[in-house]
């Protein structure tokens, strides 16, 4: 920067005017530019608007943005940024010059004039030496490129042709499947027919998870109570229901699990009925993991050679003591979260229900429920006989 | 560098037709020589032709006809018992090197070269690395131009400072002179010739900042463009130049030297000049592609590697990958596999070297040693692994190396004028880079290639050429050295690869916003001025502003740090203590002020006298390039005092110590600028290009302000600004009132808030007014 350009108080002209007049000029010259452009554009916003509207953008702005969004909006400037020429931004094109001046054309709407079109100043200097937009640099011998070159970001570590490729592939099979040219429309509405049929069967999923711990804590109240008598009838019952709204909702509820895990871990898994057994089994299978895990780190912070699978008859007691495991925890029983003994056999009975599409299943369990309990999973509700009466029917619609 | 002589070294011992018994004779009595010319030994010169006088002493070169000798009197010369060129008797070592020197491709076509080098004026010479036409080249034309005679240099130019200082060492050893007399080289920040040197070497960038003050470049009778076909910004334009220069001085000849390939490139653009081709010493090479395209090219490479290592005969690998952090990860990933191969199946050692530009000297020469011995008398052979960026690609020969790894990628720099984007990035290479990377497998014998991608990846995917620097730069600084050269048609300037024009666009307008150059395209003062530094405008603006901020020391040293690589080290192991130790010169309001802060810490430590390599080990800085900075000052110093500008300082004391070279810099780097989007949030908006960008990590602002300066944007898979410094908006509209005219800005956030600021600006100024008027 040259002193001159910095400090407007030395600035050439106006010798001795003071500064306030001097920056006084400033801004009358400044204005006019801004103001026209602002009469000749838009309606002009009324306080209410602008009040409405600056809180609005102040909304968008205050909100922190994820970082997908972020790289998202990067790349998308960058991208809008690389895509436009400079001369498009600084060469008004014969079109939008006349528009600039008369906004009636109202059909047309004239894309908005860039600040900076009235004039670049490199352009201006180019165009001194003889450059015409759109034409190349260079004495003309050989063939200049009139673009810059792209800009390509490569992220991650895939080989060369990876990306053609893949894409190749996919061209292929989608040719390998068929007709392109018909199947382009059925495609994009078998795009959206999939859609909806993944979302359906993702919530049919959540249902049915809902509904087999619904089935769960009613088989066990029923079994408390049989064993308990009705003494606590009322109040189990209501807890049931309660249980049952929330596990309707965000499907998972700690005080009913803690509950149940404390019943249901002596079962074994075969005597539970098929539709919500599946429930337990992974349930189980989760917490033996845990449990198991948990006895290795306190076995390991111990001595490492100490591992729940690994126990060596053969070893007297030196052997035992040189390999630190003749403390009083190596007699310790490990299999006390035996719990579910046939956890790893197979089960064809399970193996079958969850092959059957999420409805069928879910079906099942409402029937179940009906049958047994006489309870609705659509209407939330225990009737007092097989009838049900008032209950409308099997199926969700029907609840509608 | 030294591998030049290992390379020597080795092959003088490969030597075997030693038919010359003469020479050892003579060399033997050279042992034993007097130091001055021995009138018994004058038989040795067959021809006699010695008898001349040349100044001080008798040397062959008199009977010598400018432009009209012949290779058999040129080998005479050589052969004679004194140095032609000094007068001195020849060393050992010269008739050593000598011996290696005739065996090289060039010397069989040393005749054919003279006499075309005879007949035209411009010569396109095309030969392999390893040719030697680097070393050769400019000493066959200097016993045909006889610079003795005339006064006139002869310049030979590389793309690579390290090359031409190397280049030049080698040079002067096989001319049997001491560097920087009769040979010499001239880098930026670094000159190293005398009053009697013939023989320059020199970046070709020097050689253009040489020519704003020569422009017809009278001192040189002929120029050697080495390495041409790398394209650098620097030989582009000098090419350029050359070509005008010489339809202006017929006595100017012009050599341009390239690796093979698009040799007719170059002699169509000068005039369908002659082209001489010399055959490189190579073998051929067997080139393997993948049948599938790699999922992890990283992970590729490691295992074709070890797959090399466990199943093919001897011989080194040269793996290329893109940069630093990449090449440390494989060669860590390599050795860590090795160990297990060794102790499993027996296979035979390995070691593992990295290369690239920022390795330290000493650790770039560990690649020349030798591979390792077999672990045990008639174990499998050991095998070292050159794990390179494509440094090793042309301007480096590793003798030994059998089979090469080609993911395909390089780091390219690119830049677009459009986002103003300048940056490195990792792109796949161009099909000539393929075919160099291949070749490397030939050099001592046949070889195998690797390449990590398919054949049809290779033909469909990979572009011809590797795209010729100036269509990837910015080229403010370009435009500036062109105008002060004295091209005022740079729509025209005819250049090989002339860039796109909005590149030139933007140049200008930079340009024209730092007030180098005014409305009408002409060089200003201040333009005028800032190209005398060899720094980028921003910088060199920066830099002759300063004393207007009382500060001009301080930016003098930040410039200086600014132009040398990152001085802060942090190696993988020592992060955290890396980053601790730069946290005691941290500064709160900017990088910049940081670096200043190291850099006075440096110099306050050298001045105590401490043992400055271990206080910097200590710290983390890095020794070597906090002295390249001290060097650069110096220099910098000196063009600041040869034109008048002024040296000064803030005393430390008050209060706007730091906050004038926050201001300062502005002065320079007003375009780099960026606005928080809000308060709350990491992320900026750059001024004018509205790009999105983060902080880079690595700062050491802790309380960024809404807004910032900034020294580079960086993209990888994010954006970054680097080196940053807090700013007050208020000052970007008094330093810099043409930029942040707001006129000029697009409706946006960054207008409304400069807005906001100049309202501010103007209701203090009122009531300050008002307050003095009363």
């Amino acid at each position: 920067m040259t002193s001159t350009t910095k400090d407007p108080s030395t600035s050439g002209a106006s010798p001795d005017s003071d500064s306030e007049d001097d920056y006084m000029k400033m801004t009358f010259a400044d204005e006019p530019s801004t103001t026209t452009s602002s009469k000749s554009g838009k309606p002009i916003e009324t306080s209410l608007q602008r009040r409405l509207r600056l809180q609005r953008e102040g909304e968008i702005r205050g909100r922190v943005k994820s970082k997908a969004e972020l790289a998202a909006e990067e790349e998308a400037r960058r991208e809008a940024a690389l895509s436009t020429s400079l001369f498009s931004k600084f060469v008004p094109s014969p079109s939008t010059a006349p528009s600039f001046t008369s906004p009636s054309s109202a059909t047309v709407p004239p894309p908005p004039p860039p600040p900076t079109a009235a004039k670049s100043k490199g352009l201006a200097m180019m165009a001194k030496m003889g450059f015409v937009p759109g034409n190349a640099l260079g004495a003309g011998a050989t063939e200049g490129r009139t673009e810059p070159i792209k800009i390509s970001i490569k992220d991650g570590r895939e080989g060369i042709g990876l990306e053609s490729d893949r894409k190749r592939k996919m061209r292929e099979a989608a040719e390998a499947a068929g007709e392109m040219a018909k199947k382009a429309r059925v495609d994009e509405e078998g795009y959206r027919e999939r859609l909806r049929r993944e979302r359906e069967e993702a919530r049919l999923e959540r249902q049915v998870l809902a509904a087999q711990k619904v089935a769960e804590g009613m088989d066990e109240d029923h079994e408390n109570e049989a064993r308990g008598g009705g003494g606590e009838k009322g109040s189990g019952e209501g807890e049931v229901q309660k249980s049952e709204e929330r596990d309707d909702t965000d499907g998972g509820n700690s005080q009913s699990r803690r509950r149940r895990t404390r019943t249901d871990s002596c079962r074994p898994l075969r005597s539970i009925p098929v539709v919500y057994r599946g429930l337990i089994r992974s349930r189980e299978e989760a917490r033996r993991e845990a449990m198991m895990r948990h006895d290795l780190e306190q076995s390991s912070t111990l001595s490492s050679t100490r591992l729940p699978t690994y126990v060596d008859d053969e070893l007297d007691m030196d052997d035992k003591h040189a390999l630190g495991k003749d403390t009083t925890t190596v007699h310790r029983p490990w299999n006390t979260y035996v719990m579910a003994e046939d956890l790893d056999e197979e089960d064809p009975e399970l193996d079958e229900f969850n092959t059957l599409s999420p409805d069928e299943r879910l079906r099942r369990l409402v029937q179940y429920m009906r049958n047994k309990h006489h309870y609705c999973f659509w209407c939330k509700a225990n009737y007092d006989d097989a009838e049900m009466d008032g209950c409308p029917g099997l199926t969700e619609e029907e609840h509608d | 560098m030294a591998s030049h002589d290992d390379k020597g070294v080795k092959r003088s011992n490969m030597d075997g037709n030693d038919q010359d018994s003469k020479r050892i004779k003579r060399a033997e009595n050279g042992d034993a020589a007097p130091e001055k010319y021995n009138p018994y030994l004058a038989h040795l010169n067959e021809d006699g032709n010695g008898n001349g006088t040349n100044g001080d002493f008798e040397s062959p070169l008199d009977a010598f006809e400018r432009h009209k000798t012949t290779a058999a009197q040129a080998a005479q010369a050589e052969d004679s018992e004194l140095n032609p060129w000094t007068g001195q008797p020849h060393s050992q070592r010269y008739f050593d090197i000598l011996k290696v020197r005739r065996d090289l491709p060039v010397h069989k076509q040393r005749q054919e070269f003279l006499d075309m080098y005879h007949n035209t004026q411009i010569l396109v010479f095309v030969g392999e690395t390893g040719s030697g036409k680097t070393t050769q080249i400019p000493q066959y034309v200097l016993y045909d131009e006889l610079p003795h005679t005339n006064g006139k240099l002869i310049a030979c130019t590389q793309p690579r400072r390290v090359a031409a200082m190397s280049v030049a060492q080698r040079v002067a050893n096989e001319l049997d002179v001491e560097l920087g007399q009769e040979v010499g080289y001239s880098i930026r920040f670094e000159n190293r010739t005398g009053p009697k040197t013939m023989l320059k070497y020199m970046t070709d960038g020097q050689l253009l900042r040489e020519s704003m003050h020569d422009h017809d470049m009278s001192r040189y009778s002929c120029i050697i463009l080495d390495e041409a076909h790398e394209r650098t910004l620097a030989t582009d334009i000098l090419m350029a130049l050359l070509k005008q220069i010489a339809a202006r001085r017929s006595d100017l000849k012009i050599i341009v030297m390239s690796a093979t390939l698009d040799a007719q490139k170059f002699q169509s653009y000068f005039y369908n000049a002659p082209l001489l081709a010399v055959p490189g010493r190579t073998h051929p090479v067997e080139i393997f592609y993948t049948p599938e395209p790699e999922r992890d090219y990283l992970e590729a490479a490691v295992r074709t590697v070890l797959q090399i290592h466990a199943t093919e005969p001897e011989g080194d690998i040269l793996l290329f990958l893109t940069g630093e952090e990449e090449i440390e990860d494989a060669c860590r990933r390599i050795s860590l596999e090795v160990d297990d191969m060794i102790r499993e199946s027996d296979a035979g050692p390995m070691k593992v070297y990295p290369l690239y530009g920022t390795l330290p000297p000493a650790h770039q020469q560990r690649i020349f040693e030798k591979a390792p011995e077999p672990l045990r008398k008639g174990g499998r052979p050991g095998r070292k692994v050159i794990v390179s960026t494509n440094i090793a690609e042309t301007s480096l020969t590793i003798d030994g190396i059998v089979y090469v790894v080609d993911p395909g990628f390089s780091k390219q720099k690119i830049y677009n004028p459009r986002s103003r984007v300048e940056s490195l990035l990792v792109s796949p290479i161009s099909k000539a880079s393929a075919q160099q990377r291949a070749g490397r497998a030939g050099r001592t014998r046949p070889g195998k290639c690797f390449r990590l991608y398919t054949e049809k990846a290779f033909k469909k995917e990979l572009i011809e050429q590797t795209y010729p620097e100036i269509l990837r730069s910015n080229l403010a600084n370009t435009v500036l050295e062109l105008k002060k050269l004295g091209v005022e048609d740079l729509v025209h300037f005819d250049l090989m690869d002339p860039p796109a024009p909005e590149t030139m666009m933007r140049a200008l307008e930079e340009l024209n916003y730092l007030a180098c150059l005014d409305d009408d395209g002409e060089l200003t003062r201040l333009g005028g001025l800032a190209s005398e530094f060899p720094l980028d405008p921003a910088l060199a603006v920066m830099l002759i502003s300063s004393p207007e901020f009382y500060c001009s020391n301080e930016i003098l040293s930040i410039v200086s740090l600014l132009s040398v690589p990152s001085i802060w080290v942090r190696p993988n192991n020592a992060r955290k203590r890396a980053d601790e130790m730069k946290m005691q010169f941290a500064h709160p309001d900017g990088d910049h002020l940081t670096l200043l802060n190291a850099y006075h810490a440096f110099k306050g430590a050298e001045t105590n006298g401490d043992d400055m390599k271990r206080w910097c080990h200590e710290h983390f800085l890095s020794y070597r390039h906090l002295s390249s900075a001290d060097n650069v000052r110096a220099q910098l110093k000196r063009i600041m005092e040869t034109h008048d500008i002024s040296l000064v300082s803030t005393p430390f004391q008050d209060k706007n110590y730091y906050t004038n070279i926050r201001r300062a810099l502005l002065a320079g780097f007003f375009m780099q600028v960026a606005m928080r989007e809000s308060s709350n949030s990491k992320v900026y908006k750059t001024v004018k290009d509205d790009q999105l960008v983060m902080i880079h990590p690595s700062t050491s602002v802790t309380s960024p302000y809404d807004w910032v300066v900034y020294n580079e944007f960086v993209l990888t898979t994010k954006q970054y600004v680097r080196t940053v410094t807090n700013i007050r908006p208020e000052w970007l509209l008094e330093i810099a009132p043409v930029y942040y005219d707001l006129d000029t800005f697009e409706k946006g956030e960054i207008k409304s808030a400069l807005t906001r600021i100049t309202d501010k600006v103007k209701r203090r100024q009122a009531i300050k007014g008002s307050g003095s008027a009363r």
